[in-house]
């Protein structure tokens, strides 16, 4: 059949009307709102101009809040890395009972967020804690979601449990791909484990290492149910003279500012920045990535 | 098979016939209620009613547990079935549907509450549909043991002297800490500070429907002595709860405490009396006061009606008429009074209703009721969310260090506080 235009249309229209309701036009809609006043209920809006950008770039809140999201992405993008590709390692060895592993590894992630957020909270502040004092281990006593030095690991070793294993199937995926024969000419070459996962493998599935990233760093960014389950944002701190939530990051904050205390275009404001840095740190990451990427 | 189409369809239109009430000329009122755990009571006592008035017909239509009610009374004004009777919770409500609400202000059921809503000119509008209400819980049995008169903790000092001394005889009384009180934002209890314990700053110690304190709070004012006051009980709480149900614990840590007798006071209100029911809670407990400084003699409650019924100004004059008598049939006969708080467990907000509900908490509201000199409860008139967003943190913080400096904090933060909300107005 001969390609036409009407024939496009027919085929692309349905994605593309569906992109265009439910994606495009709210994110226009939710720029145009970022300049008014609106409270999420009243009809009527007016234009304020860039008035709620000044105020959210004068608000220690929004700053703190972005730094602790900084924070966690840093340490939950290494903790769950790190953590995927050894477990990736483990369940491509020759180990017994690997894909059981496989699965058991993968299972955490089809938990939602907020139950795992609850359950774990109970972990954090009743069991280990109670284990810790079994023990007599004096670190152990102190939960670790209610320290605000502490709560941001805490979370993320919630999200390393939960994500890990789907990071690790990518890693799998990776390491299968790679051509067997360079590792075993490297065995024959004396080359030891250590030695031939560094310099041969890792340099084989940069481009594994490109998508986790790119997945960890968004899902680090977004984060959201779990954040509300596990800590709510507490414990409060202070942060340059004010009282701060210690762990709300981004996305819970503009919740809060948009549901809970009803100023929804100062909320949409900050999803507007949110979306830009999302961006930027996406794009850069993957321009930087790229170019650490060998053709095998 | 045709034929038992036909047939079907037969019986269906039959029925219909049977179905159009037996007098066309009853008038038929709807209340929209949005309480699912009322919902059955309120439908038997509306039956009994129906069936005792002659030409009046009340229906129910429940709507809640977390469904969007205001969304769903939105539709039905829409769909041009607005009820008779429905329900707003507060000034936001009111807002909304204040070109709906008849003036009540004439009805006999004034004389017996102080809860009805007023609107902005001071004419009633809403019916109270319930009293909930809180002070600080005590456990009979644990306070007679320490040789504690409940009766004096009218003052922060003699408050503070009783809480001392319970200190001293924790090991004998096996408390764990003398207070039960949350302030957590990660476990869920800083409405219990946030919410409540700040409505101690706002109300306590003044006439019921005195806002003065917290309309100036909103303007970005605090009453300085009031609020050194204050944050010394606050201090007071803390010190003497244990920290890891104020900064950790869930709601459940903290009615298991005072449910399991390891702590002799809880900050809480009387919707805990269920579950401390199913706790298997069989000692005596009752409230005192929040008695936050030495000015004065703290003896009344925290009071108030958390929703309201109002009537639909825009209904036909007799549905009107039916919807008002319905209301003063819930106060004024035997039945509703039976309803209200024997059925649906509810503290009525009306002083000529004398049956004492079966929850401690519920009956020292009563009481308290019908004794007068009781407090208002204006966390409701803070914005959306300085609650939960603003006060929050700064308690939370607050039970973290509790020391002298921290509550210098406190006061500072709390001041902080006003300003970002005097800005938000």
């Amino acid at each position: 059949m001969k390609r036409s235009k009407a024939w496009d249309a027919v085929f692309l229209g349905p994605s593309l009307i569906a992109l265009v309701m439910v994606v495009i036009l709210p994110f226009i809609q939710g720029i145009g709102f970022s300049l008014t006043d609106w409270n999420g209920v009243r009809p009527v809006l007016t234009y304020v101009g860039f008035a709620n950008y000044q105020d959210m770039f004068n608000s220690v809140e929004f700053l703190y809040s972005f730094l602790v999201t900084l924070l966690y992405t840093v340490v939950n993008v290494a903790l769950v890395n790190v953590v995927a590709f050894l477990l990736a390692l483990l369940v491509t060895s020759r180990i017994k009972g690997r894909n059981i592993y496989r699965a058991g590894f993968f299972i955490p992630n089809l938990i939602g967020g907020i139950v795992l957020g609850y359950t774990w909270q109970f972990m954090f502040n009743d069991f280990f804690t109670a284990l810790g004092g079994q023990l007599g281990i004096q670190a152990m006593q102190q939960s670790l979601i209610a320290n605000k030095d502490t709560v941001i690991l805490g979370m993320s070793i919630v999200n390393t449990w939960q994500y890990a294993g789907y990071i690790m199937l990518i890693f799998v995926a990776g390491i299968q791909s790679t051509s067997q024969e360079v590792m075993e000419a490297a065995t024959v070459d004396g080359a030891s484990y250590p030695q031939r996962v560094t310099r041969i493998l890792i340099p084989m599935i940069a481009n594994t290492f490109t998508i986790s990233l790119f997945l960890t760093i968004t899902n680090s960014f977004k984060m959201f149910d779990l954040n509300v389950a596990l800590t709510n944002g507490g414990p409060a701190m202070r942060f340059m003279g004010k009282i701060v939530k210690s762990s709300q990051l981004l996305a819970l904050t503009i919740y809060n500012k948009s549901i809970t205390t009803k100023e929804l275009a100062k909320g949409q404001a900050m999803s507007v920045v949110f979306f830009l840095v999302l961006v930027a740190f996406s794009l850069l990451q993957v321009y930087l990535s790229k170019r650490k990427e060998v053709e095998a | 098979m045709r034929k038992f189409v036909a047939l079907l369809m037969t019986a269906v239109m039959a029925l219909a016939l049977f179905a159009i009430p037996a007098s066309a000329e009853d008038v038929s009122i709807t209340l929209f209620n949005n309480k699912v755990e009322i919902s059955e009571h309120l439908q038997n006592f509306a039956k009994q009613y129906s069936d005792k008035t002659e030409g009046v017909v009340v229906n129910i239509e429940t709507l809640g547990g977390g469904a969007d009610y205001s969304g769903n009374l939105t539709a039905k004004l829409t769909a041009d079935s607005m009820p008779d009777i429905f329900v707003i919770e507060g000034d936001g409500d009111y807002k909304l549907w204040s070109e709906y609400l008849l003036d009540l202000s004439e009805e006999k059921w004034n004389a017996d509450t102080t809860l009805a809503y007023h609107d902005p000119e001071g004419k009633v509008v809403g019916f109270p549909v319930a009293i909930e209400g809180f002070g600080l819980g005590y456990n009979v049995e644990l306070l007679k043991k320490a040789e504690i008169d409940p009766a004096t903790l009218t003052t922060f000092s003699a408050l503070k002297a009783a809480f001392e001394k319970l200190e001293g005889m924790k090991v004998e009384l096996g408390l764990d800490s003398v207070v039960s009180m949350g302030a957590s934002v990660s476990g869920g209890t800083w409405w219990v500070a946030g919410h409540h314990n700040f409505s101690v700053y706002l109300g306590g110690g003044l006439e019921f429907a005195d806002t003065s304190v917290v309309d100036k709070f909103n303007a970005g004012e605090v009453d300085e002595q009031r609020l050194a006051d204050y944050a010394k009980y606050v201090q007071l709480l803390f010190q003497f709860s244990n920290q890891t149900v104020t900064t950790t614990g869930t709601y459940d840590d903290q009615l298991a405490a005072f449910a399991n007798q390891k702590a002799a006071f809880i900050h809480q209100g009387n919707w805990i009396d269920p579950s401390l029911a199913k706790m298997n809670v069989a000692f005596e407990y009752d409230y005192i006061s929040h008695p936050f400084n030495d000015a004065q003699e703290f003896k009344g409650l925290f009071l108030f009606a958390p929703s309201f019924y109002v009537i639909n100004s825009k209904a036909a004059p007799e549905r009107i008429q039916a919807a008002k008598d319905f209301l003063n049939a819930l106060v004024y006969t035997e039945e509703g009074a039976d309803y209200m708080v024997n059925k649906a467990g509810m503290v009525a907000a009306f002083s000529n209703i004398t049956l004492e509900p079966a929850g401690g908490f519920s009956k020292a509201l009563v009481r308290a009721n019908a004794a007068g000199g009781n407090y208002g409860v204006f966390f409701g008139k803070l914005p959306a969310g300085t609650g939960q967003d603003i006060l929050a943190p700064i308690f939370d913080f607050f039970a973290q260090d509790f020391s002298d400096a921290g509550m210098e904090g406190f006061i500072t933060d709390i001041k902080g506080a006003a300003e970002t909300v005097a800005q938000r107005q």
